[in-house]
C-alpha cells in the first residue's frame, strides 16, 4: 500500500491547515483527482456465495415475512379472510360472466373449480410481483441502515403470498363438494406445478423490485401491466381455446410458464390426464432462466441501491 | 485478521450530482447519452482517499462538519454501501446505530423490534432471548416493550435502539449520532455502556458533534473535511487541530464590526511571554468606539468552540467613552494544562436583556505551557480540561 499524506494510518499527525495558495491549488486539482483505475470496486457476487448468504440470512427472512403478515392481519379486522376474499370474488364474477355470455371449454369440469385453479396460481404470482416489487423501495428505511442481502426483502414477501396461496387453496375442499366434483387421482403431479410457479414468480419478482429502486414511475405503470398479465395467462380461459397448434403453446410456454403449470393443474386434477411434459419442459427451462435472469440483474444492481434509495 | 478488524484503504465515493429520485425517463436520458459517447451523470465525490485501520478493540471517533463523509463512510463500513473505489476488509460481526431508531419498525412492538434487529445483526433467536431482559431493562421500557413502537416517544426509541445495538455484542460497533436525543443520565449511561463494550474487545467508531463525549470514549480519531482525511491519530491532536479549525472559522464569519470594534487583543504572561499553568495570565485587549456606553464585558476561555470552560467579567458595568479604551484582565493563576486554548469576548448593553454590542466571538489563541493533562480511569468522563494544584495527605489509619 502506498503511503497516502494524511492518510496512512501510521502516519503522525499533519497539520490541519495549509497555507492559503497552496490550498487554493490543491482545490483545483483536486476536482479532476479520481481514484487510481486498478482500486475501482466491482463486486463479484457467485451463485454459491449469493446462496450461503441468503441461508445464514434465513431467520431474517422468516422474521420479514412474519412481520409483514402480523402488520397486515393486526391492522385488517377481517384478518385470514383477505386472502381468501381476492381470488373468491373473482372466481364469482367469471363463473356468472362466462356462464352467461361465452361457453369456455373445461373438458366437463364446473366453470367454478376450472377458474379458480387458474385464479390460485395467478393471484399467488400478482400478490408477489405487485408487492414483492414494491418492497425494496418501501422498506427503504432498513435497507439505508442495516446490511443485508437485499432479496431477502422481495422474498419474505413471497414467503408471505405462499401462506396467502395456502389459505385460499383451502377453499377449494368447499368448492368440490358444493359443486359435487371430486378431483383426480392425478392430482399428485401437483408440487411439479407449484415449483415451476415459484421458480417462475421468484426470478420475475427479484427483477422486478430491484429496477423499480431506480426508475420509481415503474411502480405506476406495475399494476397495468399485472392486468394486462392476467389476460395473456389462461386463468379465465383455457389455452386450448386460443389455438390447438403445438408449436404456439411451446412458444406461449416458452415466454409465460404460467401457460404450462395452469393447463397443467386444470388437465390432472380436473381431468385426469397426464401433464402436457412437453410444455411443462418448456416452461420449466423458461421459469429457470427467468430466475437466473431475476437474479443476475438483482445482484447487479444491488450494489448502488443504498445510494438512491 | 481477528474479529473486530476494520482495515480500509484508499476508500472512494461518490454520488449521483442530482439526488432526486430516478426515474425512467432519467435512466434513459442516462442511457441516450452514454450511446452517443458523452459523458452522461455529474458526480460528487464524498470520500476521496480515505484509510482507516483499527484493530480489535480500538476506539475511533470521527470528527468534522456536516457533510465531512463521517455518515458516508459508516455506511461503507456497515455494508449498506458500496465504497467505488478502494479496498475494505472486516473481520467480525458489526452492529450499526446509524441515526435515531435505527431499524426500528413503527408497526412492531418493542419486543418484534427486539428480534428483528438481532436477526438482521445474524443472531439466533435464542442468542437475542438470552440478552432480552438485559435489553429492556438498560433501554428502560418495562411494561412497554409489548406496546408498538410508534407509541413511543423519541427517548424510548433511542434508548431501544441503542440497548439493542450494544447489548447483542457485535464485534464492530458503528454509533453514528444518536446519543443526542437522550437525557443527560441516560448518555452518562450510554458512554458506561460503550467503554464497557470496548474492554470486552469490540471496536468502536464513533460519530458525534459532542467532543467531550468523543474524548472521553475514544482514543483515536479522525478528522474528516470534505471527504478526505484532515488529520488522524491521538484523539487529543486530532480534537485540538479539528477545534483550531472551527475557532478559525468562526473568527472569519464573525467579522468584528460590532457597534464596538475590537482592535487588538492578546493572551499573554505578564513578561509578555508564553502563558503557563499556575502563573498569572494576562488578556489585554483594546476597544474603540465613537459613541459612549455603558457595558458588559465578557470574557470566555475555551478550547476552540463557543462553549467555555470559564467566563470571566468585572462584575460591574463599564462605562466606553468615544474613542479607545484599554481593557486588561488578570488571572492570577491559570487553571489550565498545557494545549492551545481560544479567548472569545462579548460586549453587551444590557446586563439582563443582553443586546449585543459585540457578538460572542474568538478573538485570539494562546498556547499554554505546563503538565498534561492528566488521563481519567476510563469510566470517568471530563467535561473540561483544567489543572488544579492540590495538596494530599494519605495515612493508613492505626
Amino acid at each position: 500500500m502506498p503511503v497516502l499524506e494524511g492518510a496512512s494510518p501510521d502516519a503522525t499527525v499533519v497539520e490541519g491547515k495549509p497555507s492559503q495558495a497552496h490550498q487554493s491549488a490543491k482545490r483545483e486539482s483536486d476536482r479532476l483527482r479520481e481514484p487510481r483505475p486498478e482500486i475501482w470496486f466491482r463486486r463479484r457476487v457467485g451463485l454459491v456465495a449469493a446462496l450461503k448468504e441468503f441461508w445464514a440470512f434465513r431467520e431474517l427472512t422468516f422474521t420479514l415475512a412474519e412481520r409483514e403478515l402480523r402488520v397486515r392481519y393486526k391492522q385488517a379486522v377481517l384478518g385470514v379472510a383477505w386472502a381468501v376474499i381476492g381470488p373468491v370474488v373473482m372466481m364469482v364474477a367469471f363463473t356468472v360472466l362466462f356462464n352467461r355470455f361465452a361457453k369456455v371449454n373445461t373438458g366437463g369440469a364446473p366453470y367454478a373449480l376450472f377458474s379458480y385453479l387458474g385464479l390460485l396460481p395467478w393471484t399467488f404470482f400478482s400478490n408477489s410481483v405487485s408487492n414483492g416489487g414494491l418492497s425494496l423501495v418501501s422498506n427503504n428505511e432498513l435497507l439505508n441502515k442495516l446490511y443485508c442481502p437485499r432479496e431477502v426483502f422481495p422474498i419474505a414477501v413471497i414467503a408471505d403470498s405462499v401462506v396467502d396461496l395456502a389459505i385460499a387453496a383451502c377453499v377449494l375442499a368447499l368448492l368440490f363438494p358444493i359443486t359435487g366434483f371430486a378431483p383426480k387421482v392425478e392430482a399428485y403431479y401437483l408440487p411439479l406445478f407449484l415449483a415451476v410457479m415459484l421458480i417462475f414468480t421468484l426470478g420475475v419478482t427479484l427483477a422486478v423490485s430491484a429496477v423499480v429502486v431506480y426508475a420509481r414511475d415503474l411502480r405506476l405503470v406495475l399494476p397495468l401491466a399485472i392486468q394486462v398479465g392476467l389476460f395473456v395467462t389462461p386463468v379465465v380461459y383455457g389455452t386450448g381455446s386460443i389455438s390447438s397448434s403445438k408449436a404456439f403453446l411451446i412458444a406461449f410456454s416458452a415466454i409465460n410458464p404460467l401457460v404450462p403449470v395452469i393447463d397443467g393443474m386444470r388437465a390432472t386434477i380436473l381431468n385426469g390426464h397426464a401433464p402436457d411434459w412437453l410444455s411443462l419442459g418448456v416452461g420449466t427451462v423458461a421459469a429457470l432462466l427467468y430466475l437466473l435472469g431475476g437474479f443476475k440483474l438483482f445482484k447487479r444492481l444491488e450494489t448502488g441501491m443504498a445510494d438512491i434509495a | 485478521m481477528r474479529d473486530g478488524t476494520i482495515l480500509a484503504e484508499e476508500i472512494w465515493k461518490r454520488f449521483r450530482l442530482d439526488e432526486r429520485p430516478t426515474y425512467l425517463q432519467d435512466r434513459l436520458a442516462v442511457t441516450r447519452d452514454r450511446l452517443r459517447g458523452e459523458k452522461g451523470e455529474s458526480w460528487r465525490w464524498a470520500l476521496r482517499d480515505v484509510a482507516l485501520r483499527a484493530e480489535p478493540g480500538e476506539s475511533w471517533a470521527l470528527v468534522g462538519a456536516n457533510g465531512a463523509g463521517k455518515s458516508t463512510l459508516l455506511k461503507i463500513i456497515s455494508r449498506v454501501m458500496y465504497q467505488t473505489a478502494g479496498k475494505l476488509e472486516m473481520a467480525g460481526r458489526v452492529g450499526a446505530l446509524i441515526e435515531v431508531r435505527a431499524g426500528l419498525t413503527p408497526l412492531l412492538t418493542g419486543r418484534e423490534n427486539i428480534f428483528l434487529t438481532g436477526s438482521i445483526m445474524g443472531l439466533r433467536r435464542r442468542e437475542v432471548a438470552r440478552r432480552f431482559d438485559e435489553i429492556v431493562e438498560f433501554a428502560e421500557l418495562e411494561r412497554a416493550v409489548d406496546r408498538q413502537v410508534k407509541y413511543y416517544s423519541s427517548g424510548m426509541q433511542m434508548r431501544l435502539g441503542f440497548s439493542v445495538a450494544a447489548h447483542l455484542q457485535p464485534d464492530i460497533l458503528l454509533v453514528d449520532e444518536v446519543l443526542a436525543v437522550g437525557d443527560a443520565s441516560f448518555q452518562q449511561r450510554c458512554l458506561d455502556q460503550i467503554r464497557k463494550v470496548l474492554s470486552d474487545g469490540t471496536t468502536l467508531l464513533f460519530v458525534s458533534h459532542d467532543l467531550a463525549a468523543v474524548e472521553a470514549s475514544c482514543s483515536n480519531g479522525i478528522w474528516l473535511h470534505n471527504g478526505e482525511v484532515r488529520t488522524m491519530g491521538p484523539i487529543r491532536d486530532v480534537l485540538s487541530a479539528y477545534r483550531g479549525a472551527v475557532e478559525g472559522d468562526a473568527k472569519s464569519r464573525a467579522g468584528i464590526e460590532g457597534l464596538i470594534k475590537v482592535t487588538q487583543a492578546e493572551a499573554v504572561s505578564p513578561d509578555g511571554g508564553l502563558a503557563k499553568t499556575g502563573a498569572q495570565l494576562d488578556v489585554n485587549m483594546t476597544l474603540h468606539t465613537d459613541e459612549p456606553y455603558r457595558a458588559w464585558i465578557y470574557l470566555g476561555v475555551t478550547e476552540g468552540a463557543a462553549t467555555p470552560i470559564f467566563l470571566l467579567n468585572p462584575g460591574r458595568e463599564t462605562i466606553l467613552e468615544p474613542g479607545e479604551t484599554q481593557v486588561r484582565c488578570s488571572v492570577p493563576s491559570l487553571p489550565l494544562p498545557a494545549g492551545k486554548y481560544y479567548i472569545w469576548c462579548g460586549v453587551y448593553r444590557n446586563w439582563t436583556q443582553g443586546e449585543e454590542l459585540i457578538g460572542w466571538q474568538p478573538l485570539t489563541e494562546f498556547e499554554v505551557y505546563g503538565p498534561e493533562l492528566d488521563a481519567a480511569p476510563r469510566a470517568v468522563v471530563r467535561l473540561s480540561p483544567l489543572h488544579v494544584d492540590a495538596g494530599w495527605e494519605i495515612e493508613t489509619a492505626a
